[in-house]
C-alpha cells in the first residue's frame, strides 16, 4: 500500500499526470470513482474521468476529445473500433456473467415449479430452457405453486432485463436466450432471427419500459423497486456483498446462474495512446487487478484471483461457474436486429 | 403540447428580460445563462423539497444546482425539439420511463443515474382507514376502488398531464384495474375504461402540482385520501400511507446527463451524481424527503415500510401512454367547469387585449371534451356572460364558439372585481359532479361596484361545493398583487402571476388546476 499512498495526486510532483477522458458501461462506474482506483491510476500518472452510457449507445456519442471507450462487451466494442479504426486487439482487463438476483420468495417458487435449482440458501441456477417455456406460454406468477402466499408474486413471470437496443445486459440476454431457444446454436442469419423473434419479442415486450442501464436495474432493486428477479452482472452482486455486512438484506438475497449464460467481456477501445496505455495498465497493473477483483469483476487470465478474493461469498457465488455453459454472442449485426426485433 | 411548450419557454424568456433590464446584481439569478459551477437543471417540481439535499452537495462538491421546474411531459417534449440543447444542463425527472417511449428526447441524454426511490401510495385519514376496516398492508387497488364505489372514499391527485405524480397514480391505477398481467396495451385500457371511469368518480381534487394538493386537502376537510408519492404523502400530517398490495409504480429519480453539454458541464454532472450516491447523502434525503436510498448500505428512513410490492410496469409504447392520459382528460375524469372572469376595462385596451385575445384562443387547443366553459367580461360590470360545452360528439363546434366569443371582447368601462366574482359564484350555483373552479384576469384595482369586504361577507355566507370552489386570480398589467393574493386566500385558491411571466403562460399553467 505504501507505493499507492506515495503515488496520490499532488504528493507525487515527480510524476506528471495525464488526464484521460472516456465513456464507461454504468457497472463500471463504482470502480472509477473508488478513491483507491484514483490512488493506483495516480500511481502510475493517470487522472481518469470517466462518464456513464449505455454500451450500444456509445456509437450515437460525439467521442472528440475522448481517450477511450469502455462497453461493457465485445460486440459493441468491436463496433466502436471499427467506426474508429483502432487496432484490435482490443485490451479486455476482467469480465463477469450474467446472472439473476432475486428474493427466496421468488426464488422457492421458481424452484418448486422446476425453473430453477437452489445449490444452498443463497446460490443456485436458473434453468433457461423450463424458463423460456413458461415464457412462451405467457405464465403468470399466480398459475406457479406456492406463489398464492406472497403478495408481490403476480403477474406474468418475467425477469426484468435493460432496453437490449442501448445497453449490453439486455442484448446479452437476447443473446443467452436466442441460443437455448435455437437448439444450442448461435443464431447467424436472417431464418435464426425469424425463428427466435417471437419469443425474443415476448421476454422484453411483458416488461413494458426497460431501464437503459444495467445500474438503473440494480439499483431498483436494492431500493425495493423495480421487478425482480432482474438480470444483472454478477459484478455488481460480488460488489455489493463485498461493502455489505450481513444483513436482513443480504439474507434475502439469492443469486442464480443461468444455466446458459454470457460472459460481459469489458472491453477498453482506445481512440488514441493514452487510453491504450490505460487499457493495458488495468489489464497488468496487479493492484488494479485486486481492485476490479473487489469490485466483483474477474480478471481476464487468471481465475485465481476472483476465487481468492471472494472466499468469504460463496455462499452466493458460483465461483467456478460450475455448471455454467458459456453461449457465444452473436454478430453485432446479428444482435442489432435482433435486438430491434424485440423491442419492435 | 406544442403551444403549452412554447409558452414555457415564453415565461422563461421572459424572466431573463425581464432580469436582465434590472440590475446587474439580479443577473446572477438568471436561471437560463450558463455559468461555470452552477447546474441548470430541468426538473420535476416534487424535487423542491431536495433544498436541504441541494445545499449539502453544494458544500461537497462546489457545484451549485438550479433547478427549473416542469411537468415530464413538457420536459420530454423541450428534449425532443432540441430545445434543451443549451438551456440546461443536466435533465432529472422523477422518472424517465416516458422519456424513454420518445427517441428523439432519450437520444438527447447520455446517462441515467437513479438517486432513489419513491412509489405510489395512497394517504388515508386515520378516520377513513378505521370506518373502512382497513389494515394498511393488506389493502389492494380493488379495495380502494370497491371504497370509492359504496361513497365511502374520496380523493385527490395531481392532473397526469402536469404532474410526473399525477401521472405515475394514472399508470398505477390503470394496470392494476385493468387486471392486465404485464405491461399495458391499448387493448386493456379499453377493457379497463368502465371501471376506471367510477373509480375517478371520487377525485375530489385535482392539482398542477403536489404542494397545492396538500393545502387544498387541508382546507377542504371533506376529502378522504390523496394519490401521490409515498415521500409526499409522507410529509402530510394526519395520513396513513398504503402502499397497495398488487402492485405500484416507482419513480426511481434519475439524474441525466445530456448529449448536448460540454465535458466540464458533464463532469460536474458526474462530481454531483457521485455525491448524491454516497451513505452521507443518501441518509439525509431518506432523513429528510422520505425517499429510499439506492445504495444498500442505507436504510430507509424509520417509517418507511420496506415489505415487498409489485412494481407494475410503465407501458413500453408511447401509444398506449398517451391514450391513456387522452382517455384521462377526455373521458375518464369528472370534466372541469369554469368561469373565466376576463376584465375588459378601458385600460385593457390595446396590447393588453390583445394579449388576452391570444391567450383564450391558444387555450382552446387545450379544453378537453365535455368541459364547461364561461367566458364572463366585465368593466363598470358584467357586460356578458357566455357559457360553452365542448360536446364530445361535436368538440369544434363549441371551441368555435369561446374563440369568437374572445374575438368579439370590447375594452371599456371600470373595474368592478368584486361584482363580478359574486356574479361567478352566482352563474356556477349549485354544485354538479364537476372540478368547479373561477379564473380571475384583471390588469387593476376594483374601482367600480361591490368592495372587497362586501365579497368576503359574500363568500363567507356561501355552503356546499360553491364554498369549494377557488379563485385563481392572474396579476396582470397594474393590478393589485395583494388585493388578489387575498382573494386566492380567502376562497382556497391560488395565485398566477403574468407580470412576471406571461400571460399564457398563467392561463396554461392553471389548466392542471381545473
Amino acid at each position: 500500500m505504501a507505493a499507492v499512498v506515495a503515488g496520490r495526486q499532488g504528493e507525487d510532483k515527480g510524476t506528471a499526470t495525464k488526464t484521460v477522458r472516456g465513456v464507461i458501461g454504468s457497472e463500471k462506474a463504482d470502480f472509477f470513482a473508488d478513491p483507491d482506483v484514483v490512488k493506483a491510476l495516480a500511481a502510475k500518472g493517470f487522472t481518469v474521468k470517466a462518464e456513464a452510457s449505455g454500451s450500444w449507445a456509445m456509437d450515437g456519442l460525439d467521442l472528440k476529445g475522448y481517450d477511450f471507450t469502455f462497453p461493457s462487451s465485445k460486440a459493441p466494442a468491436d463496433q466502436l473500433a471499427a467506426k474508429y479504426h483502432v487496432q484490435e486487439p482490443l485490451p479486455r482487463p476482467f469480465y463477469s456473467p450474467l446472472v439473476v438476483l432475486a428474493h427466496h420468495n421468488a426464488v422457492d417458487v421458481l424452484a418448486a415449479n422446476g425453473l430453477a435449482t437452489l445449490d444452498g440458501k443463497s446460490r443456485g441456477t436458473l434453468k433457461m430452457g423450463a424458463y423460456l417455456d413458461a415464457a412462451r406460454h405467457n405464465r403468470t406468477w399466480q398459475q406457479l405453486k406456492g406463489a398464492s402466499g406472497h403478495g408481490e408474486l403476480t403477474g406474468t413471470l418475467y425477469i426484468a432485463s435493460t432496453d437490449p437496443e442501448t445497453s449490453n445486459s439486455g442484448a446479452l440476454y437476447l443473446a443467452a436466450a436466442s441460443y437455448v431457444a435455437n437448439g444450442g446454436k448461435v443464431a447467424a442469419g436472417k431464418a435464426d432471427i425469424d425463428r427466435t423473434a417471437p419469443l425474443l419479442h415476448q421476454l422484453v415486450s411483458v416488461q413494458g419500459a426497460q431501464q437503459s442501464s444495467t445500474d438503473a436495474v440494480f439499483r431498483d432493486f436494492i431500493s425495493g423497486a423495480g421487478n425482480p428477479p432482474v438480470l444483472v452482472y454478477e459484478s455488481q452482486v460480488a460488489s455489493l456483498l463485498a461493502e455489505q455486512q450481513p444483513s436482513s438484506d443480504t439474507d434475502d438475497l439469492v443469486v442464480l446462474y443461468p444455466d446458459t449464460t454470457v460472459n460481459s467481456d469489458h472491453t477498453v477501445v482506445p481512440l488514441d495512446a493514452n487510453g491504450r496505455a490505460l487499457g493495458e495498465l488495468l489489464s497488468t497493473d496487479p493492484t488494479l487487478r485486486k481492485l476490479a477483483v473487489r469490485h466483483g469483476f474477474r480478471p481476464q487470465g487468471d481465475a485465481g484471483e476472483f476465487v481468492a478474493a471472494t472466499k468469504d461469498r460463496t455462499a452466493y457465488l458460483n465461483q467456478k461457474l460450475t455448471g455454467v455453459r458459456q453461449a457465444p454472442v452473436p454478430t453485432s449485426a446479428v444482435l442489432h436486429e435482433m435486438a430491434r426485433r424485440a423491442r419492435g | 403540447m406544442t403551444r403549452r411548450t412554447a409558452s414555457a419557454l415564453a415565461l422563461l424568456a421572459t424572466t431573463a428580460a425581464l432580469l436582465t433590464a434590472c440590475t446587474s446584481e439580479k443577473d446572477q439569478d438568471d436561471s437560463t445563462a450558463p455559468k461555470p459551477g452552477t447546474l441548470r437543471i430541468l426538473a420535476s417540481s416534487e424535487l423542491s423539497d431536495m433544498t436541504a439535499v441541494f445545499d449539502r452537495v453544494r458544500k461537497d462538491t462546489g457545484v451549485t444546482i438550479r433547478p427549473t421546474y416542469m411537468g415530464t411531459l413538457d420536459a420530454v417534449d423541450l428534449l425532443a425539439k432540441g430545445k434543451a440543447d443549451g438551456a440546461y444542463d443536466a435533465l432529472w425527472l422523477s422518472s424517465d420511463d416516458y422519456l424513454r417511449l420518445r427517441p428523439d428526447a432519450a437520444k438527447k441524454v447520455l446517462s441515467e443515474t437513479p438517486v432513489m426511490s419513491s412509489p405510489v401510495a395512497i394517504g388515508v385519514k386515520q378516520a377513513t382507514v378505521q370506518a373502512l376496516g382497513w389494515k394498511p398492508k393488506e389493502v389492494t387497488w380493488s379495495q380502494i376502488e370497491q371504497a370509492v364505489q359504496d361513497g365511502k372514499l374520496t380523493y385527490g391527485m395531481t392532473d397526469p398531464a402536469r404532474s410526473n405524480s399525477g401521472f405515475s397514480t394514472l399508470v398505477s391505477v390503470a394496470s392494476a384495474l385493468s387486471g392486465a398481467q404485464s405491461a399495458l396495451t391499448d387493448a386493456d385500457v379499453a377493457k379497463a375504461t368502465p371501471r376506471l371511469k367510477k373509480f375517478f368518480k371520487g377525485q375530489k381534487l385535482t392539482s398542477g402540482s403536489s404542494g397545492w394538493l396538500a393545502s387544498a386537502y387541508k382546507r377542504r376537510g371533506n376529502v378522504d385520501a390523496l394519490l401521490n408519492y409515498e415521500s409526499v404523502l409522507k410529509g402530510i400530517p394526519g395520513l396513513t400511507v398504503i402502499r397497495p398490495k398488487d402492485g405500484v409504480v416507482t419513480a426511481d429519480y434519475p439524474l441525466s446527463s445530456l448529449t448536448a453539454s460540454d465535458a466540464r458541464t458533464r463532469e460536474d454532472v458526474r462530481k454531483v451524481t457521485e455525491d448524491l450516491r454516497t451513505t452521507t447523502v443518501q441518509q439525509l434525503i431518506t432523513d429528510t424527503t422520505h425517499r429510499r436510498p439506492v445504495v444498500a448500505s442505507v436504510a430507509p428512513a424509520s417509517g418507511l415500510d420496506t415489505s415487498r410490492r409489485r412494481e407494475l410496469p410503465f407501458p413500453g409504447s408511447r401509444s398506449v401512454a398517451d391514450g391513456l392520459l387522452d382517455s384521462y382528460e377526455n373521458e375518464l375524469r369528472r370534466p372541469s367547469r369554469t368561469v373565466y372572469v376576463l376584465d375588459t376595462s378601458g385600460s385593457m385596451k390595446g396590447d393588453r387585449l390583445a394579449a388576452l385575445k391570444k391567450s383564450l384562443t391558444d387555450l382552446t387547443g387545450d379544453f378537453h371534451e365535455r368541459e364547461e366553459v364561461t367566458l364572463m367580461a366585465f368593466g363598470s360590470d358584467v357586460k356578458s356572460v357566455r357559457r360553452h360545452v365542448v360536446d364530445p360528439k361535436d368538440p369544434k363546434t363549441g371551441l368555435d364558439a369561446i374563440r369568437r366569443d374572445t374575438e368579439a371582447l370590447d375594452a371599456d368601462g371600470n373595474t368592478a372585481i368584486y361584482t363580478s366574482l359574486e356574479k361567478a359564484y352566482d352563474h356556477l350555483g349549485a354544485g354538479r359532479d364537476t372540478f368547479t373552479s373561477i379564473v380571475l384576469m384583471t390588469d387593476g384595482e376594483n374601482t367600480a361596484g361591490a368592495k372587497a369586504g362586501d365579497f368576503d361577507d359574500f363568500y363567507r355566507r356561501l355552503t356546499g361545493t360553491r364554498r369549494d370552489t377557488p379563485v385563481f386570480p392572474i396579476v396582470f398589467g397594474d393590478s393589485d398583487r395583494s388585493e388578489l393574493a387575498h382573494i386566492a386566500d380567502l376562497t382556497g385558491g391560488r395565485l398566477f402571476d403574468a407580470q412576471k411571466g406571461s400571460l399564457d403562460g398563467a392561463f396554461e399553467e392553471i389548466r392542471g388546476y381545473q
